[in-house]
């Protein structure tokens, strides 16, 4: 079909960034195999960053429309997917028992349909309403699962059962996040990525000029929702254990949010990367500074706005630039 | 059926809580309307406060009124510093800028919070004498009816404060019109570090009102943010009145709504309030306009 190689020409057409894309995809797909259980499960939680950051970054980096409520559709699609593979847990019905990859599927259904019915009434408000009624949102239904033991398993938390192995479904994680990555993509070369980046920059002009804010904003936030509910899914089913206090919680938005900040909020590349630097110094923070792990982070994304407004996108770009300029690199400069 | 005697019981405690949320949400609001800028570490900051009350309270058994002036003083000075150190450089570039530097801010003190005291919840006692006051069958505990008459203090001398004060006068010149202002030789830079100062000051003190009533853990942050903001919705962003109505209606939903739900709901009952008086009243009940563009 023209308008697929239309929409991804770009992407192929610098051929470093290519044969980077394929031997990074390559060495994932064989670290289940090759390295420990501890790294695997170490390179799970990246991808799962990557996609909670390359989708929120769809809502506030190229919409302009910041959401602090990302995790409470992580959370809803990692319930969700939970309740079908293992319903017994909540009393529900054992008809209802699905393959692992199904529940995955109805959850981030349910995440993205959520977000959709959520979508017309949060977008009544906008800037600092927006966020802080997205945070409030979350919490209900934070507070809600909480308080539905039955359903949720309370602070004991939700045991989680499926028959696939922890290999095949991380090969399944890292081909969910490469379709995640590539839905992302052609989202923003397409029309309504352009509509996205007009509301970002100018609401009023871009509505006086024909772009419906609305349309584009409900867009962003559902396709973004729902792609937080498959990274809840496979979360939920690859960790084996969910809990609405941890699954449920702030810190999810906390590390999306120094993701997207690290690498480059606006940019392709920029969660991305940012997900592989925020996961290696998690790491090393966790092993070196122990409880202060968490307060560091909350420093680098201080400091990361104020000194680093880019990202490290930004930081690299202009240290290395392009050894291959292409149209589609000179369109997104203009754009910013 | 709830007995009536409850009922009006839980009507008073709820009013007198509501005068605390209508302070730790007034600091909120003149932050929100004179900058511009939602201080997400709000509740992280009352937190803060919270702290120093419980600390000066279990080390030198001081009472939380002393407290109160204490935390003010600290989370003044915290707030001022943050506007001219990390604030300033990254206002003016958009919106989303200072939301993120502001929720790692609230990230860094709540870890912060939990490596330096700890995860169990602690209180303070109000420590001075004083009898309940009865008022038909119902009875309001002393450190109630104190820390109610403190807020309405602090509510006070805020509104007296930028009423009556050639500063609070530049204050509120700069909220209408920042480039009017400066004409007239205000120095706004400087108006908006002491804005912050006093928003994040007010946070503080309520804190420390409210360790006299329920433990406080570093993880409260988030929730009070969260009925603080609820309060400026209802009450309209910069008004002190409004702002004092709108908590007084907060803490008298929750209360009578726990009565009926049970106390699981107290949170969902203010967060259900906030997200229907956004969909009904964007800007707020009582709020004409302006705020959220």
């Amino acid at each position: 079909m023209a308008s697929i190689t239309d929409t991804f020409g770009d992407l192929f057409e610098n051929r470093r960034r290519t044969a980077l894309a394929v031997v990074g995809v390559l060495a994932l797909l064989a670290i289940p195999y090759s390295t420990t259980p501890y790294v695997t499960d170490v390179v799970f939680t990246g991808l799962v960053f990557v996609m909670l950051g390359v989708s929120w970054n769809l809502v506030a980096g190229y919409a302009g429309q910041i959401s602090l409520g990302h995790h409470a559709f992580f959370g809803v699609g990692a319930f969700v997917s939970a309740w079908l593979t293992t319903p017994g847990r909540a009393n529900l019905p054992e008809a209802i028992q699905s393959p692992a990859l199904l529940a995955i599927a109805v959850g981030t259904l349910v995440a993205g349909l959520l977000a959709l019915t959520l979508g017309p009434v949060l977008f009544r408000l906008s800037g600092h309403y927006f966020a802080i009624g997205t945070l409030a949102v979350a919490a209900i239904v934070q507070l809600v699962l909480l308080d539905q033991r039955r359903f949720s398993g309370g602070s004991t938390g939700y045991y989680v059962q499926n028959s696939l192995s922890e290999d095949v479904f991380f090969v399944l994680m890292v081909l969910a996040t490469v379709a995640v990555i590539l839905v992302t993509y052609a989202i923003v070369k397409s029309r309504s990525g352009l509509g996205m980046r007009a509301i970002h920059d100018d609401e009023d002009a871009a509505s006086s000029l024909g772009v419906n804010p609305l349309r584009y904003k409900l867009l962003a936030f559902t396709v973004a929702s729902a792609m937080a509910g498959l990274a809840g899914g496979f979360y939920a089913q690859f960790s084996l254990y969910i809990n609405p206090d941890s699954t449920l919680g702030v810190p999810w938005m906390v590390d999306t949010l120094v993701v997207v900040v690290l690498g480059g909020m606006g940019t392709m590349a920029g969660p991305i990367l940012g997900a592989g630097l925020f996961l290696t110094l998690d790491t090393v923070l966790r092993e070196t500074a122990g409880e202060l792990a968490t307060t560091i982070e909350g420093a680098l994304i201080i400091i990361f706005v104020i000194f680093v407004p880019g990202g490290l996108y930004k930081l690299l770009k202009d240290r290395y630039g392009d050894d291959e300029p292409n149209a589609a690199e000179a369109q997104a400069e203009q754009a910013e | 059926m709830v007995a009536t005697d409850l009922l009006v019981q839980s009507l008073l405690n709820g009013l007198l809580l509501g005068g605390i949320y209508a302070v730790a949400a007034l600091g909120l609001s003149l932050v929100f309307g004179i900058m511009d800028i939602v201080n997400l570490a709000h509740g992280h900051m009352l937190m803060v406060g919270a702290y120093v009350a419980i600390v000066l309270f279990t080390a030198l058994g001081l009472t939380p009124i002393v407290g109160m002036v204490v935390a003010f003083a600290v989370l003044f000075v915290l707030g001022m510093a943050l506007q001219r150190f990390v604030l300033e450089p990254v206002v003016g570039e958009g919106m989303e800028q200072p939301i993120i530097v502001l929720f790692g801010l609230a990230l860094m003190l709540q870890s912060i919070g939990r490596i330096v005291v700890g995860s169990t919840a602690q209180a303070t006692d109000i420590n001075i004498p004083g009898d309940a006051i009865s008022i038909g069958a119902a009875t309001l505990s002393f450190p109630r009816v104190v820390t109610f008459v403190l807020s309405i203090v602090l509510i006070l001398g805020t509104w007296a404060f930028l009423k009556y004060t050639t500063t609070g006068l530049a204050i509120r010149a700069t909220a209408q019109n920042s480039s009017a202002a400066q004409y007239m030789g205000v120095d706004t830079d400087n108006i908006y570090v002491l804005t912050l100062g006093i928003g994040t000051g007010l946070a503080g003190a309520a804190g420390a009102l409210l360790s006299m009533l329920f433990p406080i853990t570093p993880y409260v942050g988030w929730s009070y943010l969260l009925k603080a903001f609820a309060v400026v919705v209802l009450g309209g962003v910069g008004s002190i009145a409004g702002t004092l109505v709108g908590g007084l209606i907060l803490g008298v939903s929750e209360n009578v709504g726990v009565l009926y739900l049970g106390g699981g709901f107290r949170d969902i009952i203010s967060f259900g309030i906030f997200v229907l008086v956004l969909l009904v009243r964007p800007h707020g009940l009582f709020g004409s306009s302006g705020g959220g563009e």
